[in-house]
């Protein structure tokens, strides 16, 4: 732990930060004739401290929670993952995953604490930067060859480049959100920086493809222009709207026709053809892990599916191990935390004193819960398997250590939280 | 106004997310993780035990162990068909890492097991765990892949399972050739496919074993303590009814009677215990050896080389091997011709519509409507009676028979007899008869039927009605396996005597029985005389219906008869399929064999031999060991024996003697004993003894100072030498048993 009088001196430079972009934002107020809200400080200064906050900056049982996550995370993946680097002939090596995911931790864990003391409010001026990133990511990442272009080396770390998209995309619209945060409910502040941004992004994504990409990017995109004050009404046009296309594929049989030509999707268990059966094998063998699990599981490190029967059991598909060797009573447990940390993760980035942060933490504590439901809804069978990793127990460098990176900002933004009522 | 909104604004904004968020936190963690704990809960706890089920499928692999299949047996308990151990080499090919630990194994592999390298090499190249190298190694080569498999896995650590040697076995036949068509073999999967092997698959079987293991996908094992043994059963064995020795002794004359008459479909001999049903020996001559049973006989595979097509010859190959295989005893089906007069006289005899008494007329052809049907005798056997129309095997004394019987009756008894079905016999591939259509005979079909002509039975029907008039009556039904026991010798089976009916009295039976020992005394080794024995038989000769070779009539030789006739024990068929030799008649392709046969297997059973006075001189007996007694001693101790002796050389003691102690002398015969060693050097010449009475031959052989063993008839007064054991001028010690046989009597050409 940082020496508590670090810690103070660090708030107080986030303080500093603050006021200055309180100032900045007063003055542009004024300048159009507008005022910032002397009742918003008055709320902040209701907020109660809770007993274990009290002295620290950063938010413990956030931490905590990030922390256990990771650990359960790390030994559930190497329990996945070690007869599949242990029979690899290209590998051979039991440990080579968990070897790897144990790096990636601690620079992640490293980062996660750096990016704490980091003031968030210097991201506003990343935002849009970071939009380019992302934009300029998707498109390097379709000249990589193969099929699927999803991945892009920077030296020794592979990247998936909707990593950088859908951190991009949460970052930006808490910029957006909280520069316009008064013309939100106008479809141009909000409904057309949506459509323009997603629109694009998902084009990009199609090309890769990356469908589950397409599904987060556009929940991120939504749930973020819904916080920031998007009128209902577009939303619930826009549902309607989604009713009815499904509607009319179902009816259509286009729907049946995507679930089909989406690896499969919801049939994993139908024999139909061949061809079909081996595409929905790894969803299958994944069905048949979890089932396999029953109510209390087969004992840490008794999963049989995941001796090469279910591929790669240590990326996306690691929760179905997970339910395999800790049953339906682990898989409750672990999804608890998930919904903690959620919780914990938004509700500390409601106390933060101004919009962005609230904005950021928000999103960047959904972006977890959606892909959390996410990935288990593919590892279900009810969303086509294309990709969407879990996050804490899939194994993949780049997307732990920006993963940490980003509970580093909610702790960050945690920090300046319990400054203010301090 | 505007001002107004903006401030509502500026707070609404506030109060709006926090609003907003809570719907948020609602939507994903009670929407979204409640859907997926919802989900993971259905898979888990409602779905979870199918599912497991189908994982567990897919992760288990179920090894059969082979069971080891029962034994099959004698009625002496003679090992006739056993399963040994061997071993099924396997190679797991995935493992390979280089082509340099393929051309090292390949190489080992091909030299221990003798396979060829580049065939070898082509299998380990596939991407597979078990491609099978070799099936049923034995123990010697076992020993040597063991030792290999110790040197690779030090060479090449990664290798250690590559090579597996999976628990196999293998069926061994000792004595090969013997009772074939009865006992059958068994397939690569060791499932019987002939004969008993077949008929009794499911009790020689067993119940295999299993070994349940956890697999991962590329099935090796997984390191669960998953392991569930299923113990195999092994099968139960089974004792048959047929003897080794007499199996043997029938075998031995079969083939001899083959190669003298030149038969040309083989033959069959059974031998039925007939009170029981018990079948003693079944032979389908030339059997084929049970441990090659895919191997055709030189004559047919120079045959199948010169047909054309590969189809042609593929199709001729599986007929020459099902003709092989065929059990002819039970599967062929033929006229039995004046063999069947027995029936025919018991039926006329039963019903009371013939008497000792009663005479038949033969003027050598009868006329039934425009039929005219020649008696074999055609010159005509002019009056005979009842006894003499058996004897004579009168064909238009048997019509008249027939007809007193009447066509109703007739058909009657041929049911009763067991002729209209199959015997169920406990053997596969057993034929049905080949009677009249609708089972209505005409006149004309009567009068050729009662002469056993126009309709077809197996053999084992009409030695099973044989052995009903050799029983008192009782038509049983025949089996050829005894017992069934189990691995620990409790008996799970045991076959009892099935009397299925009385098909003629008992007095009948009897009176039938005196006739047919009277017809064998008349006719001598012709008519399946056996001296010493009293049996009673038939002889007959039918034609075949259709014909193999272009230009010939085809005939069948058989022979039914019985020992002894007035308690009768064993019946015995014989029977010769298309002879092509000197002659084709029962009399004397047949009936001689089952002279020979009965000479054996009667004395084997332990039936009491009683020879007329006229035999006793001719009976064998053996001889004793003199040899170290003085000349005086072994001169009291052979005449004690019942021998003359002839002392040579000058010695005082015996020092050898011919014939040598244990072998068989006629009563009376000579024993020459030597004193010193000069005297063995004596040697005489032997004389041509073929073409005379039993009397000059008696004489011959005593003036060269040898002896003479007596085979074949030498009851009747008009027995000839028709040959002997030791060619005339050869050089042989005096004293040395030739065997010179006999023949003679009254040829029947029925």
């Amino acid at each position: 732990m940082l020496p508590f009088a670090q810690v103070m001196r660090q708030a107080d430079v986030n303080k500093l930060y603050d006021e200055k972009l309180n100032n900045r934002r007063r003055r542009a107020q004024a300048q159009s004739e507008r005022r910032g809200n002397p009742q918003g400080r008055k709320r902040r200064s209701r907020v109660k401290a809770k007993l274990f906050e009290r002295g620290m900056g950063l938010d413990l049982p956030f931490l905590l929670l990030v922390i256990v996550l990771l650990i359960i995370g790390m030994i559930m993946m190497f329990s996945a993952s070690y007869p599949t680097a242990y029979y690899s002939s290209r590998i051979n090596d039991s440990y080579f995953y968990i070897r790897r995911q144990l790096i990636y931790a601690a620079i992640g864990v490293a980062a996660m604490l750096l990016v704490s003391f980091f003031n968030y409010n210097k991201l506003h001026k990343l935002a849009p930067i970071m939009l380019g990133i992302s934009y300029l990511a998707l498109v390097v990442v379709l000249l990589v060859p193969g099929n699927v272009h999803r991945w892009f080396e920077i030296g020794p770390i592979n990247i998936q480049a909707s990593e950088i998209t859908k951190f991009a995309i949460i970052l930006f619209f808490a910029h957006w959100g909280s520069l316009y945060y008064d013309k939100m409910q106008y479809a141009k502040y909000s409904v057309l920086p949506g459509f323009a941004i997603f629109g694009s992004t998902a084009a990009l994504l199609v090309l890769e493809p990356h469908y589950s990409g397409i599904v987060i990017i556009g929940i991120l995109t939504i749930v973020m222009l819904y916080i920031s004050g998007m009128k209902s009404f577009y939303l619930a046009l826009g549902g309607i709207f989604l009713v009815l296309a499904v509607i009319v594929a179902w009816v259509t049989g286009i729907l049946t026709y995507a679930m089909t030509r989406m690896e499969g999707w919801g049939q994993a268990l139908i024999y139909t053809t061949e061809e079909m059966w081996q595409t929905t094998w790894q969803t299958r063998n994944s069905l048949y892990a979890i089932g396999s699990g029953g109510l209390f599981g087969l004992g840490l490190g008794q999963s049989r599916q995941k001796y090469l029967y279910l591929p790669e059991p240590q990326n996306d598909f690691v929760f179905a191990v997970v339910c395999e060797e800790l049953g339906f009573v682990g898989a409750l447990i672990i999804l608890l935390i998930f919904a903690l940390l959620v919780w914990r993760g938004i509700t500390l980035s409601l106390r933060s004193k101004d919009r962005f942060g609230k904005l950021l933490g928000i999103g960047l504590s959904s972006q977890i819960g959606i892909q959390v439901v996410l990935n288990i809804l593919v590892i279900t069978d009810w969303l086509p398997n294309t990709g969407i990793s879990l996050p804490f127990f899939s194994f993949g460098g780049s997307s732990l250590i920006m993963l940490l990176a980003q509970m580093g900002l909610i702790l960050s933004i945690s920090r300046t939280a319990n400054i203010e009522k301090q | 106004m505007a001002k107004n909104r903006k401030k509502r604004s500026e707070k609404g904004v506030l109060q709006l997310l926090r609003f907003r968020t809570t719907i948020l936190i609602l939507l994903i963690l009670v929407l979204g993780f409640g859907a997926i704990v919802l989900r993971i809960g259905y898979l888990q706890l409602i779905q979870g035990a199918e599912l497991q089920e189908k994982a567990v499928e897919q992760q288990l692999v179920d090894t059969t162990i082979n069971s080891k299949r029962g034994s099959i047996y004698d009625a002496k308990g003679k090992i006739l068909a056993q399963s040994a151990s061997v071993w099924r080499v396997v190679l797991s090919p995935i493992y390979f890492e280089s082509n340099e630990q393929r051309e090292y194994v390949a190489q080992n592999l091909s030299k221990i097991l003798g396979l060829d390298y580049k065939d070898l090499y082509k299998k380990t190249k596939q991407e597979s765990y078990y491609v099978v190298i070799k099936r049923k190694i034995e123990s010697n080569e076992r020993e040597k892949i063991l030792s290999f498999v110790e040197q690779l896995t030090k060479k090449y650590k990664k290798l250690g399972g590559l090579i597996s040697l999976i628990d196999d076995y293998k069926r061994y036949y000792p004595y090969e050739d013997l009772a074939a068509s009865v006992i059958g073999f068994t397939g690569s999967d060791d499932q019987g496919l002939e004969g008993v092997e077949y008929q009794y698959d499911k009790y020689l079987t067993g119940t295999p074993g299993r070994i349940i293991t956890a697999r991962n996908a590329n099935q090796t094992d997984m390191p669960f303590q998953y392991e569930q043994n299923v113990e195999a059963k092994d099968g139960n064995s089974i004792t048959l009814t047929i003897d080794e020795t007499i199996q043997s002794i029938a075998e031995k004359y079969m083939k001899r009677g083959l190669a003298e008459n030149q038969v040309v479909n083989r033959g069959v001999c059974i031998i039925m215990d007939v009170n029981t049903g018990g079948i003693l020996a079944m032979v389908t001559a030339d059997g084929y050896d049970l441990n090659k049973p895919y191997d055709l006989s030189d004559a047919d595979l120079d045959a199948i080389k010169k047909l054309d097509t590969e189809e042609k010859r593929a199709e001729a190959e599986s007929a020459a091997l099902s003709a092989m295989w065929r059990n002819k005893a039970i599967a062929d089906t033929y006229y039995p011709g004046s063999v069947f007069k027995m029936c025919t006289a018991s039926m006329a005899l039963n019903e009371g519509k013939v008497n000792d008494n009663s005479t038949f007329y033969c003027g050598g052809s009868v006329t039934i409507y425009d039929h005219n049907i020649h008696c074999h005798y055609t010159a005509g056997h002019g009056s005979q009676n009842f006894f003499q129309a058996i004897a004579n095997s009168c064909n238009p004394a048997f019509i008249q028979i027939g007809n007193l019987v009447g066509a109703e009756k007739f058909f009657k008894y041929y049911e009763a007899f067991g002729f209209s079905e199959p015997t169920g016999i406990d053997l596969p591939g057993e034929s049905d008869d080949l009677f009249f259509k609708d089972n209505k005979m005409s006149e004309t079909d009567l009068a050729i039927s009662s002469f056993g002509q126009g309709f077809s039975i197996t053999p084992i029907q009409m030695l099973t009605a044989c052995a009903s008039i050799a029983n008192g009556g009782k038509v049983v039904q025949p089996y050829v396996v005894q017992t069934i026991t189990d691995v620990d010798g409790n008996v799970v089976k045991n076959t009892e005597t099935t009397y299925k009916r009385q098909v003629i009295s008992k007095e009948t039976a009897d009176k039938m029985c005196s006739y047919l020992e009277r017809n064998t005394i008349q006719g001598g080794r012709n008519n399946g005389y056996v001296a010493g024995y009293r049996v009673g038989g038939k002889t007959g000769t039918s034609e075949k219906i259709g014909t193999s070779r272009s230009g010939h009539k085809d005939y069948i030789a058989s022979f039914c008869g019985f020992a002894p006739a007035d308690d009768a024990q064993v019946a015995c068929l014989i029977f010769f399929d298309t002879p092509t030799g000197a002659s084709y008649y029962g009399s004397q392709v047949s009936a001689p064999v089952f002279v020979d046969i009965m000479s054996e297997v009667l004395p084997y059973l332990e039936i009491q031999a009683e020879y007329s006075d006229n035999e006793k001189k001719y009976v064998d007996t053996v001889a004793g060991s003199y040899v170290g007694l003085t000349v005086k001693k072994a001169q009291s101790a052979a005449k004690d024996d019942g021998f003359t002796t002839t002392v040579k050389g000058s010695g005082s003691k015996v020092i050898s003697q011919i014939p040598s102690a244990a072998s068989k002398i006629p009563t009376g015969g000579n024993v020459v004993l030597y004193t010193d060693k000069e005297s063995r050097k004596n040697k005489v010449t032997v004389p041509d003894m073929v073409g005379y009475g039993v009397d000059t031959v008696n004489n011959l052989a005593s003036d060269y100072g040898l002896n003479v063993s007596f085979t074949g008839v030498t009851s009747s007064g008009n027995s000839v030498s028709t040959s002997q054991s030791i060619a005339p001028g050869s050089e042989v010690k005096e004293g040395t048993v030739i065997s010179v046989k006999f023949g003679g009597g009254t040829v029947v050409h029925d």
